[in-house]
């Protein structure tokens, strides 16, 4: 029992570092334009399927794959920024539908593409076992957990030091503001979009290491990172963190308590409780959304 | 305007059925696509009436089914009494989503999301009522009415068109009361309506009810049609994306838009596309989406309309 426990924290753990880098992405972009991209777990997905042609037709690690897959995740999220900016009226909902029409129109590029097979690595080393005490993991999960952490602190690193950084926030938290500043906010939203497709890739390349992949799951991961920033409330990088964690822990515990048909219900239902009771998330500021 | 809407009608009631009888593969076509059709009017009521972009609709359509599916076939109920109590079951279900009515734009959306996956993954675990993943197979069908068989696919069209027709009426008629003013109202700033007294959250709470009201029927008369139901159709998210498309294709702010572009939109869909490409074919409704969304917001039906006036404009 308790070792079952410990297993799954272990496992939740691990997978939600990965989740932090697909919350971060959202998070980001939102922060600057107030959009909520609603395609950003297909632009993960489709980093992962990158990886996976890269290994499947030319033998690459899929950690090599990265360059290929950050360019491809950030062209398109530099493409998913350029269509958003062109809504002028009533950007707020038209925005959460043009996000979501590019959802749908890359889940089935890639069904299109990629076929609906359910696709995982072939790299052995990637899938073999790792041992602390008496949790077990798999190379890759550990790795792509060091990695995540990794970058989620370079991010937090860059946010806070970096002139882009500091740009970008100066732009989430006053526009008009950051304008007189004498700050380009239109550049400002590219780079938080690219940097979004950065962290995708990142993530992509995470799971498709250590997971299986298959055509449906971008639109779960967008529901997820949609689901940390809601439990994070007004971005932090600290609270995306902290938050995917959570989701993670949350998911691993229902799946080993109760039953892997339910692990998305528990998510879900962290999100709706979080939502009414809690409004300005777990760990937000003052601001209100509603 | 009154001689258009008896052209309308007689062509709905008379043309389409003479022309189509007997041509089965349209008329059951045609049928699917006014299910689409009652659904983008329950998304575009709560839409644009109540100014809540839902992504979650197929929980009305499902629970709807499965109720009214259920009613019949532990209950005995008789099926036209069934399918209104599907429904009724959606407004109670809604009744659960009320918390959600204090979240706006994207809040709302993918709250309703989540309320849609909650109850698909219900509809599965509770397989002692429900047949779980493997569904429930031979819901009995439209009963005979004064000799007229509605479970034929004539009836069944008979049956839907005048559904979608009384939903458009329902629509039309809330739009144009003092309600639908101060919904209006409500879009262009929420809290000034309540300082003149309009008890916003009541409002918002109708248009859902009412709203669920449409996408629980629609989904209670596909159940008797189709006479088969497994939680991955019925809480499909084709349903939430369907009239999505359909309404915006159509002009969700108009009454009859959102119909007409769900009988268009599916038509084209299911003839077009799927001929030209069997898998992926939502692709193309997702450019459609895409494409109306940055170049023409209002939709077609706006499009329309507002070529004549131009044309006058330029002789003038």
């Amino acid at each position: 029992m308790q070792e079952l426990l410990l297993q799954a924290l272990y496992s939740g753990v691990l997978v939600g570092g990965i989740y932090a880098l697909i919350g971060l992405g959202l998070a980001l972009a939102f922060g600057t334009m107030r959009v909520i991209n609603l395609a950003h777990g297909e632009l993960v997905l489709l980093a992962a399927y990158v990886a996976y042609t890269m290994e499947s037709a030319y033998g690459l690690n899929p950690l090599l794959s990265l360059p290929v897959a950050a360019i491809v995740t950030a062209a398109a999220s530099a493409t998913v920024y350029f269509l958003v900016s062109r809504i002028r009226r009533n950007r707020e909902l038209n925005s959460l539908m043009l996000t979501f029409a590019l959802g749908v129109i890359l889940t089935n590029g890639i069904l299109l593409i990629w076929k609906s097979d359910i696709r995982s690595t072939s790299t052995s080393f990637m899938q073999d076992a790792v041992q602390f005490g008496s949790v077990y993991s798999m190379n890759s999960e550990l790795g792509a957990f060091v990695v995540s952490v990794f970058v989620a602190i370079a991010l937090w690193y860059w946010l806070s030091r970096s002139w882009y950084g500091r740009a970008v926030r100066a732009v989430s938290s006053n526009r008009d503001a950051a304008k007189l500043m004498g700050i380009n906010p239109a550049k400002v939203e590219v780079v938080s979009f690219l940097v979004a497709g950065l962290l995708a890739a990142v993530a992509g390349t995470a799971i498709y290491s250590s997971g299986v992949i298959s055509p449906p799951l971008g639109h779960a991961l967008t529901v997820k990172a949609f689901i940390i920033t809601v439990l994070a409330g007004v971005g932090s990088v600290p609270g995306v963190l902290l938050a995917a964690l959570l989701l993670g822990v949350a998911e691993a515990l229902t799946v080993t308590f109760f039953s892997s048909a339910l692990q998305e219900l528990s998510g879900m239902v962290l999100f709706l409780v979080v939502l009414f009771v809690l409004p300005n998330g777990l760990f937000g500021g003052q601001k209100r959304r509603g | 305007m009154q001689k258009r809407m008896i052209v309308a009608l007689a062509l709905l009631y008379v043309v389409v059925p003479v022309l189509l009888n007997g041509n089965n593969y349209i008329l059951s076509l045609l049928v699917s696509s006014l299910i689409v059709a009652g659904m983008a009017v329950s998304w575009a009521l709560l839409g644009n009436l109540g100014g809540m972009v839902s992504f979650g609709h197929a929980a009305f359509f499902g629970i709807g089914g499965y109720a009214s599916a259920l009613l019949v076939t532990k209950l005995g109920l008789p099926v036209m009494v069934a399918i209104p109590a599907g429904g009724v079951a959606a407004v109670l279900a809604s009744v659960f989503m009320l918390p959600a009515l204090r979240l706006s734009g994207p809040y709302f959306a993918l709250a309703i999301l989540a309320y849609a996956h909650i109850f698909k993954i219900l509809a599965t675990e509770f397989s002692s009522l429900t047949g779980g993943s493997a569904g429930l197979s031979s819901i009995p069908g439209l009963p005979d009415i004064f000799g007229f068989n509605l479970s034929s696919r004539l009836g069944a069209y008979f049956v839907v068109v005048s559904l979608v027709l009384v939903f458009c009426w329902v629509y039309g008629r809330i739009r144009r009361s003092d309600y639908g003013t101060a919904l209006r109202a409500m879009h262009d700033s929420e809290d000034a309506t309540r300082v003149v007294g309009v008890n916003s959250l009541m409002l918002k709470s109708w248009m859902l009810f009412v709203s669920a009201f449409m996408g629980g029927l629609i989904g209670a008369f596909n159940a008797h049609v189709i006479n088969f139901l497994e939680p991955d159709y019925a809480f499909n998210s084709a349903w939430s994306v369907l009239p999505i498309v359909a309404a915006i294709f159509g002009g969700y702010r108009t009454v009859y838009g959102p119909a007409i572009g769900a009988v268009v939109i599916y038509l084209v869909d299911q003839l077009v596309f799927k001929e030209i490409m069997s898998t992926g074919h939502q692709l193309i409704l997702g450019a459609v989406l895409a494409g109306m969304i940055l170049f023409a917001p209002d939709g077609l039906m706006r499009l329309f309309k507002r070529k004549p006036r131009e044309a006058r404009n330029a002789h003038a």
